[in-house]
């Protein structure tokens, strides 16, 4: 009843926004004094399965928030961040995304953590109202088309699979001359099996043949088979779409196996220097698409990265990389903004965001509000991701 | 086919390992020790500990693994397990207890250690690779299967052969009878539990040798398939949770070598098919007795 009443309350508010009514009722006045801090939601996965990637988006979205304070905030009033955990399950990203948009109020969500909670919490923040910008959520169907209907208040700053994935088969193809490969897949992980199905289609359209295609699931614990059987075809490359935990058995595996070096082109999990570690020796062998190229000596990137490892005395990764910049386009765009409070004017800021300078590189958001960015192709090389060309 | 195979009865032997641990409580008290995956990890990290503050070797830090884990074992049953079993309480809440223990060391492992994948240090390993044929077997392998089935072999010897086994075995057939008769049901207890997780331990040591990625949730995948094994094995079966942890990993393999490519996702399907097929044909397992006689 409780949540009932509060849900009418926010849309009340949201159509008197909508009609230019000024500050929705429920938000404290900005007229005098020091001015109100402006609240952001951050919904991620601090436990759970996708654990390893929240604790980084916190500290980059609160690297962000305290620069952009420090920078005299917007328009002098302070963004505040309010955090909350998903616990990489969707219910429960519905629960926090109900809580930040009717308890504490937020003006915006950053969040959540996967895409699968995603598909269940941005229809809350759609059907109240207030923008969200997903930072992490490679998937499909996150914005443009969404399987829940209209999803035209969410944004997103993470570079998708359908970008990435195409982008680091075409320059393997274009360097390594592919034409036949074996494309392994965690098929109990619906981002990866979407990461498969664009593999495919990118294969096809560029006459590579996908010789024999190899499920696996997230709690396999031994790939030797998979790889001995991918081994049986001889392929030219691997592809591989799975998460962190399973990217770095595939590449130790494949090091051990084919001790001539075989190339493994990967989907956005192998994009962790968690994965180069673990697979040692083998790592190099990886190819993969990402959305940031952290040796960048873009001024916005080197300052980012110097920043963030003043701060916590460890480098950043893409996870604190992306929260951190859509905490940067965020500001930008309630800079921008007519009315800071006033979600809809909020949501055409976004929308006009244009060649910002970020650590991903100039940024845009596109009609559908996906990301405009440059793609990095990469491999490893001495334990780092480099440039791959 | 030859790599296959090999394959297989490395990851049989590492099912075995696991699954042993967990069936010798089973059958000595009656509770499913939902905490063995945790001391899996424990050992993983312990080994983890001495190879990269110390710069031990590989071989003394398993050790170092066994015993600390077991150590760690007995902790277990004192805080997890002695309580209830004071109380009388029903197996159903040890399960539930040892879960709830698990949880907050995986926490507490996640808080020191973060989340994420950790490494043993480059060049602590051995990398010999064995060439036969055109096959390539990797030579740690076979030295962790070497030393699984030296370690299920020293387990059988100290349960049937030796005193501690006799009071072990005394306990598994009635605590209170084996009380009665003279036998320290209490030492036998932390015996039990000492050489468990010892055993869960080496083996989470030994697995994360062989992939080299320690993390605090590294056991929760084998929970599962222990279970599987034990049940095709026969519940507290010993000799049983070995053959079943084989079956298990030769079947996963022969699945995946066996199907079609377009039934390839039916190899899971395969696999736990045989544990359905077992439960209703013989559902005291294959190798499975009466409650009176196990152990």
């Amino acid at each position: 009843m409780r949540t009932r009443l509060f849900a009418a309350t926010a849309a009340v508010a949201v159509v008197l926004a909508a009609c230019g009514g000024g500050t929705p009722g429920a938000q404290p006045s900005a007229s005098a004094g020091p001015k109100a801090d402006i609240k952001v939601g951050l919904a991620i996965s601090l436990t759970g399965a996708a654990n390893i990637y929240g604790p980084a988006q916190q500290n980059g979205a609160k690297l962000a928030m305290e620069q952009i304070n420090a920078a005299g905030g917007i328009g002098g009033a302070k963004i505040a961040l309010v955090v909350e955990d998903d616990a990489s399950a969707r219910d429960q990203g519905i629960t926090v995304f109900r809580k930040l948009i009717n308890e504490d109020k937020v003006t915006a969500i950053l969040g959540p953590t996967l895409s699968g909670v995603a598909a269940g919490a941005h229809p809350v923040a759609q059907q109240a109202g207030i923008p969200v910008i997903a930072i992490s959520n490679t998937g499909v169907g996150i914005v443009g088309k969404c399987d829940y209907g209209a999803c035209d208040w969410i944004f997103r700053a993470s570079l998708g699979e359908e970008t990435a994935l195409p982008a680091a088969l075409k320059a393997a193809k274009d360097k390594l001359n592919l034409k036949k490969v074996v494309l392994m897949f965690e098929s109990d992980q619906k981002f990866a099996s979407d990461g498969a199905d664009i593999f495919k289609k990118a294969a096809a359209d560029n006459g590579i043949t996908i010789a024999r295609t190899i499920p696996y699931k997230t709690a396999d614990v031994d790939f030797s088979a998979f790889v001995t059987q991918a081994k049986g075809e001889s392929p030219d490359a691997i592809l591989a779409s799975g998460l962190a935990g399973t990217a770095s058995k595939v590449l130790v595996e494949v090091g051990k196996q084919f001790p001539q070096g075989l190339r493994v082109v990967g989907s956005n999990g192998f994009n962790s220097p968690a994965v180069i570690t673990a697979a040692g020796a083998a790592a190099p062998n990886m190819i993969v698409g990402t959305a940031w190229n952290k040796a960048s000596t873009d001024k916005a990137n080197a300052d980012f990265v110097k920043a963030f490892k003043d701060k916590y005395g460890s480098d950043p990764d893409q996870f604190a990389t992306q929260a951190y910049t859509a905490m940067i386009v965020l500001a930008d765009a309630m800079k921008r903004s007519t009315n800071v409070t006033d979600k809809a004017a909020l949501k055409k800021a976004l929308e006009g965001t244009k060649d910002l300078a970020t650590p991903l590189g100039a940024f845009s958001f596109t009609p559908e509000h996906d990301v405009k960015q440059p793609v990095f192709v990469m491999t490893v090389k001495d334990g780092a991701f480099v440039p791959f060309n | 086919m030859a790599e296959q195979l090999y394959n297989a009865i490395f990851v049989g032997s590492i099912y075995a390992l696991f699954a042993v641990g967990f069936a010798l409580v089973f059958s000595v008290l009656d509770i499913l020790n939902l905490a063995h995956p945790v001391v899996f990890m424990l050992g993983a990290f312990v080994a983890l500990f001495f190879m990269s503050t110390f710069g031990v070797p590989a071989a003394l830090a398993a050790v170092a693994a066994f015993v600390l884990t077991g150590v760690f074992g007995i902790f277990l049953d004192r805080v997890a397990f002695a309580p209830l079993r004071r109380r009388g309480a029903p197996p159903l809440s040890a399960m539930i207890s040892s879960l709830g223990f698990a949880i907050v060391v995986i926490r507490l492992m996640e808080l020191r250690y973060g989340p994420d994948l950790t490494s043993y240090p480059t060049g602590s390993l051995p990398q010999t690779v064995l060439q036969i044929g055109d096959a390539r077997l990797d030579g740690l392998r076979l030295l962790i299967i070497g030393l699984a089935i030296l370690l299920m072999a020293a387990l059988t010897y100290v349960v049937r052969a030796t005193q501690l086994g006799r009071d072990i075995r005394a306990l598994a057939e009635n605590p209170r009878a084996a009380r009665l008769l003279g036998v320290d049901v209490d030492r036998a207890i932390a015996a039990t539990f000492f050489i468990s997780s010892g055993l869960g331990g080496v083996a989470g040591a030994l697995l994360g040798f062989a992939y080299n990625a320690i993390y605090p949730q590294m056991g929760t995948p084998y929970e599962l398939k222990a279970f599987t094994v034990m049940v095709v094995g026969g519940m507290g079966s010993l000799p049983g949770a070995v053959l079943g942890a084989y079956i298990l990993g030769i079947g996963e393999i022969a699945a995946l070598v066996f199907l079609p490519a377009e039934f390839a996702e039916l190899r899971d399907a395969l696999a736990f098919g045989l544990l359905f097929l077992v439960l209703v044909i013989r559902p005291r397992g294959l190798l499975g007795h009466r409650t009176a006689d196990r152990a």
